[in-house]
């Protein structure tokens, strides 16, 4: 080894489904320099200590998505992330599956969640008979038109996103960070004529069901920002049909609700987002609020610097944006 | 056993746009791959796909500097059809969705690549095989077929003549799968593994070419290996061609701008194999860089501008910073040229026929040939569209006319056998100790500068290193995602595959294109205008010859 190295411990998750009672770890110390990939040690363990060690791997720079896993707790590419930083910080290297699919063996899960989720945004240009392409010529595209493709091509499906998402964790019908930006690359797209027709069918189909927690966006290794996408769907999807779901009336009410005293005021947001009749239903939930926290269902009092407020809702506020 | 009547075997850009071809011309189309197609090294090529749409371009002009850019071991009749096809490929990929970079006008851009007399390249910044990749797997997912995915080719049976189908180790479960088909499509891509540095993924380990050869089909122009110049220091990750084409120039440790001793008219963007044998002989004459991963040039980018750097070169940009540490905003780019690129590979002609009747091969894992001896940057991208779309079509044609196939148990239980007595044994070779021995052996003896001793030395380890394979032990005794059973496998491809090559080299004694010669350092057209072809036999390959297909382009003097 040209270069000087340390002494490296890996703290790998194996286990085999139908062959393994449970997890364990298991422990592997290499001496590599401290920039060599964490998918270089790996593909060292099975070269020169564990061939049984199981992973998915393929281009080793960052293009083909293969090698997305938990890294110390986070969800990563194994081939860009170097040893050296991993060590400092947590002294020792854990590697684990991606969550939220199941495991196959060892760090290798089953994608199908992922895919199937991929596949439900309908990931393919919707064309209108009425409207073919240029015969004979490539589409024209404004530069404006092209700026909205900046991000999401560069999308790996690798599912580093969708591993980390806390949504997608509690509910599995959630599409999950790479198949909304996928849908948003779609409804931006002005070779798609269905991008009404994506944005009505979304809400009440997981748009809404994004926690914002930016979790996905902090995971891609490629900026697709995906929470950045959601929340571009979901301007777009209000845009488009108005506050029309549970999660879309629930974001402009809060967003309304702000307005007054710059404290949530409790009993109108239930009522914006459910509406009069439906308010009924969240009497049980109500009951027990007001039990554990009475001061939180009276009318709230206005905030101090008020006025600094006003103007950030002006500013959020700008002119209507221009339709998709 | 399960049926289809045709199989596709790879996903990548060839392997998708085959099975369109022949999902329209109504079969039963199932695509078998060892990756998900979204994870296939299609995906990997990074600066542009070449059409000549351009409006100062022509055919004429592509046609041109392909024939030349090929040593003129091209086939001028395939040359000319590819040419021909390329722009109408272009703008049906941008129908389909894939999403290309534009210029300020809205047209598509094209930026100027080595060996090209135009700004011929179309691209989408620096990950165009994704972009193309993306888009056909939109347009292809819309149609109905099976996706058999992760299932590893092992044989391709065929019986009175023609083929009968495959068999597969499906990697998830285990089982050894066979598949009935009355036309197989090869498309399992390069074979770039069988080198060390090479910037080419872990899975290109050539089972397609090898699986092929075994069942009979000629390998052609294998001796002909592109290495690109621009390879990252370390571990040979791909610096694409686009990064000069934008403006960006190499030099040395004296700080020369030296490609104006070896290309003076077009400097940086002279053909490939012109490119890395500069780099090589200004690292062997001593005016490299030395550093820790081994010696180098630069390749410099600085004077383009973060914004343009940023913008055109995104993902350069990102494997500099999280790969090797170094902003090429604002420092050179260590690089040295490495394995990327197989010209040879299954014998066939434009609808993608191979010798055998019913197998068809296409994208790398083909020779029609249109590369001849040297690739030229944004040919191949362009060719696992063109080739792929007529031999999917062919085959589907075949398909549709051909007789019922079927499987045997005679054809199933020996393979089992083979692989499960790899298992069995209590002690043996290590697969992966073998590959590395193998990629080390590629490396030193079969690189951008040949001679008869290294290649004989080369042949001779190479040789031994299969012998001691007959030996191989796969530890793993797991069904589920058994990678040691992948990995003597993929190693078993790769050890017939060099031999080929090494063969094929030892006997071209001439220098053209990729294959330099530094014994034999002229190209000889009386004597080696041909293409080299080799079957299997017990002890190894045996050569042939076919002549090189002429139109009306003269042999020339090559010179850039």
């Amino acid at each position: 080894m040209a270069a000087d190295t340390v002494s490296v411990p890996f703290d790998v998750y194996r286990f085999q489904p139908g062959k393994d009672a449970r997890p364990r770890y298991q422990r592997y110390t290499l001496d590599l320099a401290p920039h060599t990939p964490i998918l270089t040690g790996l593909l060292q363990i099975r070269d020169e200590i564990d061939p049984t060690l199981g992973l998915r791997y393929s281009c080793r720079s960052a293009i083909c998505g293969s090698c997305a896993m938990q890294i110390n707790s986070k969800s990563r590419l194994a081939c860009e992330t170097q040893v050296g930083p991993e060590l400092e910080r947590h002294g020792r290297i854990v590697v684990e599956p991606m969550r939220n699919q199941p495991v196959l063996r060892d760090l290798v899960v089953d994608q199908s969640p992922f895919w199937r989720e991929y596949n439900k945004i309908e990931p393919h240009l919707k064309l209108d008979p009425r409207r073919p392409m240029p015969a004979g010529q490539p589409t024209a595209m404004t530069p404006a038109q092209v700026e909205r493709f900046k991000e999401t091509p560069r999308c790996i499906a690798c599912a580093a996103c969708y591993s980390a998402c806390p949504a997608a964790e509690v509910d599995p019908e959630f599409p999950g960070p790479m198949a909304l930006a996928k849908l948003y690359r779609f409804v931006v797209d002005p070779r798609d004529t269905a991008h009404q027709e994506r944005l009505v069918r979304i809400q009440p189909n997981g748009l809404w069901l994004c926690l914002r927690c930016h979790l996905c966006t902090e995971a891609c290794p490629k900026d697709v920002r995906p929470s950045e996408r959601i929340r571009d769907l979901k301007e777009m999807a209000i845009a488009v049909q108005g506050a029309t779901e549970l999660g879309s009336r629930h974001a402009v009410g809060f967003k309304e609700n702000l307005k007054g005293a710059g404290q949530i005021n409790e009993m109108k947001l239930v009522r914006a987002t459910f509406g009069l009749t439906g308010m009924v239903g969240q009497i049980g939930q109500g009951i027990r609020v007001w039990r554990k926290k009475p001061e939180i269902m009276k009318k709230p009092r206005k905030i101090e610097g008020m006025d600094e407020l006003d103007k950030i809702y002006a500013a959020l506020d700008p002119p209507a944006k221009e339709e998709p | 056993m399960l049926r289809h009547e045709v199989v596709v075997v790879g996903a990548g850009l060839a392997g998708q746009r085959a099975a369109l071809a022949a999902v329209e011309a109504g079969r039963d189309v199932a695509i078998v791959t060892k990756l998900h197609p979204l994870r296939s090294h299609s995906g990997a090529a990074q600066g542009g796909i070449n059409a000549a749409i351009g409006p100062n371009d022509s055919i004429d002009a592509h046609t041109y500097d392909t024939v030349k850019g090929s040593d003129y071991l091209g086939d001028q009749d395939a040359i000319e059809f590819f040419c021909r096809e390329a722009g109408p490929t272009v703008i049906e990929m941008e129908h389909f969705g894939t999403i290309f970079s534009r210029a300020e006008d809205g047209t598509l851009a094209q930026r100027p690549f080595g060996g090209a007399g135009f700004p011929r390249t179309v691209y989408a910044a620096d990950r165009t095989g994704l972009a193309l990749l993306q888009g056909l797997w939109e347009r292809l997912g819309s149609e109905r077929f099976t996706l058999y995915e992760e299932w590893e080719l092992l044989r391709i049976v065929v019986r009175e003549g023609r083929v009968q189908g495959i068999i597969a180790l499906d990697r998830r479960t285990g089982e050894f799968q066979e598949v009935a088909a009355k036309a197989v499509i090869i498309a399992t891509g390069g074979a770039g593994r069988i080198y060390g540095r090479t910037t080419n993924a872990h899975s290109c380990t050539g089972d397609g070419m090898a699986v092929a050869y075994r069942a009979g089909a000629f390998l052609k122009d294998m001796e002909f290996v592109q290495f690109h110049p621009t390879a990252l220091l370390e571990g040979g990750i791909l610096v694409t061609e686009g990064a000069r084409g934008e403006g960006g120039i190499l030099k040395n440790a004296v700080g020369e701008r030296f490609m104006s001793k070896y290309a003076p008219k077009v400097l940086e963007l002279a053909s490939r194999d012109v490119v890395a044998r500069a780099i090589t002989t200004e690292i062997l004459e001593g005016r490299g860089f030395q550093g820790p991963y081994g010696p180098f040039v630069t390749l410099e980018l600085m004077h383009l501008g973060k914004e343009k750097i940023e913008s055109r070169l995104q993902e350069i940009c990102d494997l500099c910073r999280s790969f090797a540490g170094m902003d090429p905003v604002t420092t050179p780019i260590p690089i040295s040229p490495a394995q990327h690129y197989m010209m040879g590979g299954v014998g066939t002609n434009i609808p993608g026929e191979t010798n055998i009747p019913g197998l068809y091969a296409a994208g790398e894992a083909a020779c029609v040939s249109i590369h001849g001896a040297n690739r030229l940057g944004g040919n191949s991208l362009m060719e696992t569209l063109v080739f792929g779309k007529s031999t999917g079509a062919a085959a589907a044609a075949y398909a549709e006319k051909a007789p019922t196939t079927s499987m045997t148990p005679s054809e199933l239980d020996p393979v089992t056998s083979t692989y499960r007595a790899w298992s069995e044994r209590k002690e043996g070779e290590d697969p992966s100790t073998l590959r590395t021995e193998l990629q080390q052996t590629m490396d030193r003896y079969v690189n951008i500068f040949r001679n008869e001793a290294d290649l004989a030395e080369g042949l001779r380890r190479v040789r031994a290193i299969k012998e001691r394979f007959s030996r191989v032990h796969v530890v793993d005794q797991s069904k589920v995602f058994n990678l040691n059973l992948s990995d003597a496998i993929e190693t078993e491809h790769m050890i017939d595959l060099a031999e080929v090559i090494i063969v094929g080299a030892y006997a071209r004694l001439e220098s053209r294109g990729a294959h330099f010669r530094t014994d034999f350092p002229k190209r000889d057209d009386a004597k080696w205008m041909k293409h080299t072809l080799a079957q299997r036999t017990p002890t190894g390959p045996t050569l042939s010859y076919s002549p090189v297909a002429y139109t009306h382009w003269e042999p020339k003097e090559r010179v850039y």
